[in-house]
């Protein structure tokens, strides 16, 4: 079995996947070897596909996280059953497929708060990839929307808003709080409008079995990507391993990172693969607890963790939810997609920035009711028409920025998981200001469901968890600040790079992968002018030699 | 067999099984068996008035659903047989359209239970999935019309997808006349 790539990928979700797209086509007969812990779950299968519609069940569930494989500690609770997918594809085989664009600020936290940290990249110098990563993903979205500076259109136009939106958009209109003045235009008197909801649809549907909102026109899959790679036939050096956890990076000096090492699973055996660049493409879980477990003679506490930073500064988002209650619904609404389509960046600017950012929007699936569910209890038509007419909830969420802390920590506890991975020790706490801050944020949202003339019936803030956990092996300007450097480079490395949300310094109000796609374009280019570079130099040697 | 009858039929309705799904491995359906089935499914949309041309545009779908049921693993035949051995057997102790009303309101089957007769088996793995299966096929889009607005046209993304490029998804919302509607509510 061949042992030595170019490349060694670690990790088969989206950031492996543009990865290998942008460096293949770049130069065909690249050697890239993926290395995915988790199984391939079959998809495009028309079977799993009715198997959901019918029984609600889907394939890939098997390999979440389960509640005993990771342990809380803190005072706040850090959710980690349940949120992530280890397989082919990455959690790209669940997600919810929304594209946003982190804002100008999120990029300059500690500079404008004197909290969290500073990004060594401007917004500025990930604008152009951004437009890669909304093409590459087919991301829909609004031209007119103003929250964030483009210099390109979406590739694909929005989907409009529903008419369950409507009560909302109304009162969002009515509240001054909403419309307030951004950074992006100082001094115009801008208005940041309601928006719609960018999703990535990416393709047809394809019909896998594990799309919640099929067809919608198919979200992305990494796996699609990933397929199409293996299948084409001027890739011929591009190979993906399953069943293949990695435990160890190993290396030949303090700068050179030269394999690593893992379980082939249906086996047990053993390997050690070589790569001129490593790069760790797996979440904000693995990749601390992988450069943590890689000690050496050259690295003694961890590769990258001379200065105890990796696995620190974690972030998440914590949910605000507050549900109101009408008590008719005299236009039968629903949802109709089961996606939000409305959202505000009302709050998610430059000016919340110092008390934590919320970034608003409606809940998928309000107003609803589950029609084949009451068909299924024995409801008559005349039952269901008089729920269906009634009693009418609407749910407003809000994604609600953290802020790193030293002290918020992600760490292996002893054992492994089915696929061989370290279990995980989260400690997590808020202090009593972003208790309160949070608190308050949930104020604003319950104004909206009373300016609706709805009555509140809940108003609670989730827990934290790992659906968008990030900053375990953050970038920066030194080793004394952070793990990588601007471009994911493992500080005091020659070839290791983190292509992860565990890069991220801060984790903004909205959902990371977008960021992650256009920071792995980003990448491709910088190993495209690294090697290119690389290459002269042994030219010339070559030469020399002769 | 069982002595005492529990819930609606007679003795082969309220035979015990498994609660498993029945085995079928390499067993196949008859134009018949499927003839059969789809009393089922048309009578759903019509104990719910829900759907129009007696369900017949929602059949392409149903039968593709039947065929992914019965030529993958885990293979329905077995429950799809079933289900018509307890067909017939309320045809003959109701005849047939109150053998519908009795299996969709008062089969006395708990929904949420494991199946353990063959009155269950039918009723949780055939006539509630066929339910999921017709709502999600447009059996939805008859509620939203009681006050003469404009009826559902997308049920949580399931439908108005690629095949109907043309057609408006959704209901989208029109700041003119949307939500005048709902100013009583």
């Amino acid at each position: 079995m061949k042992n030595q790539y170019d490349y060694v990928i670690v990790g088969a979700g989206v950031a492996a996947a543009t990865i290998a797209k942008g460096l293949l086509e770049h130069k065909h007969d690249t050697s890239i070897l993926i290395l995915e812990a988790g199984p391939e779950i079959i998809a495009k299968d028309r079977r799993f596909w009715w198997d959901y519609i019918t029984r609600g069940e889907r394939p890939y569930t098997f390999t979440y996280d389960q509640k005993f494989e990771a342990d809380s500690t803190g005072n706040i609770e850090y959710q980690t059953d349940g949120v992530r997918v280890k397989a082919y594809g990455g959690s790209t085989m669940h997600w919810g497929a929304w594209c946003l664009r982190f804002r100008p600020e999120d990029f300059n936290l500690h500079t404008n708060t004197g909290e969290g940290a500073d990004w060594p990249i401007n917004y500025e110098d990930l604008e152009s990839y951004y437009n890669d990563a909304e093409a590459f993903l087919s991301v829909c979205g609004d031209d007119n929307a103003n929250w964030i500076p483009r210099s390109k259109p979406y590739p694909v136009p929005p989907f409009e808003w529903t008419a369950a939106d409507g009560a909302m958009i109304e009162a969002w209109e009515q509240l001054d709080v909403v419309y307030q003045d951004g950074d992006i235009d100082p001094g115009t008197k801008t208005k940041i409008k309601s928006g719609k909801m960018p999703i990535a649809r990416y393709r047809k549907c394809m019909t896998t079995g594990t799309c919640k909102y099929c067809p919608i026109g198919g979200r992305f899959n990494a796996q699609y990507v990933l397929d199409d790679l293996k299948n084409d036939t001027r890739f011929i050096n591009f190979e993906v391993r399953v069943n293949a956890p990695v435990h160890k990076v190993n290396a030949s000096s303090k700068s050179k990172i030269e394999s690593v090492t893992y379980t082939d699973n249906l086996n047990g055996k053993k390997h050690t693969v070589y790569g001129d660049t490593i790069i760790l493409a797996s979440g904000a879980y693995n990749v601390p607890k992988l450069l943590r477990a890689s000690k050496n003679e050259f690295w003694q506490d961890g590769i990258g963790n001379d200065y105890d930073l990796v696995g620190r500064f974690v972030v998440s988002h914590s949910m605000l939810n507050v549900v109101g209650k009408a008590k008719s619904n005299p236009n039968g609404w629903f949802q109709e997609y089961d996606f939000p389509t409305l959202m505000s960046h009302s709050y998610n600017t430059k000016e919340h920035q110092k008390k934590g950012k919320i970034f608003m929007f409606k809940n998928r699936t309000t107003p609803n009711v589950d029609i084949a569910q009451l068909m299924i209890e024995g409801k008559t038509r005349e039952e269901i028409d008089e729920i269906v007419y009634g009693e009418m909830t609407i749910n407003l969420q809000a994604f609600l920025e953290e802020k790193g802390k030293f002290s918020n920590r992600l760490e292996a506890k002893p054992g492994v998981d089915r696929f061989g991975l370290p279990l995980t020790t989260v400690h997590f706490s808020r202090t009593d200001e972003e208790m309160k801050n949070a608190n308050d944020r949930l104020r604003l949202l319950e104004q909206v469901i009373e300016k609706m003339g709805l009555e509140v019936t809940s108003s609670r803030i989730d827990k934290p968890g790992g659906h968008h956990t990030t900053g375990t092996a953050r970038m920066g300007t030194s080793p004394e600040n952070s793990v990588t450097d601007k471009f994911m480079k493992v500080h005091d490395t020659d070839n290791l790079y983190v292509c992860s949300n565990a890069a991220f310094p801060t984790g903004s109000a909205v959902n990371p992968t977008l960021t992650l796609t256009a920071m792995a374009f980003r990448l491709v280019e910088h190993l495209k002018k690294t090697n290119q570079i690389k290459s002269k130099i042994e030219d010339v040697n070559t030469v020399d030699t002769i | 067999m069982n002595e005492e009858l529990t819930s609606i039929g007679g003795p082969v309705c309220n035979e015990k099984l498994p609660a498993s799904l029945i085995f079928a491995e390499g067993q196949h359906l008859t134009h018949q068996n499927k003839e059969a089935l789809w009393d089922i499914f048309e009578a759903i949309g019509k104990n719910w008035s829900n759907t129009i041309y007696d369900s017949n545009n929602q059949r392409s779908s149903w039968y593709e659903m039947l065929k992914a049921k019965t030529e993958n693993a885990p293979n329905y035949a077995g429950e799809y047989v079933n289900a018509i051995y307890v067909l017939n057997e309320l045809y003959s102790m109701y005849g047939k359209d109150e053998a519908f009303k009795k299996l969709f309101f008062e089969s006395g089957v708990d929904n949420s239970a494991p199946p353990t007769t063959r009155l269950a088996h039918c009723k949780i793995y055939v006539v509630n999935e066929f339910i999921r299966m017709q709502i999600t096929a447009g059996g939805f889009k008859s509620w939203g019309t009681k006050y003469g607005g404009e009826q559902a046209r997308n049920y949580h993304g399931f439908l108005g997808g690629t095949r109907y490029n043309r057609i408006p998804r959704v209901r989208e919302y029109d700041p003119e006349t949307t939500n005048s509607k709902n100013d009583d509510a």
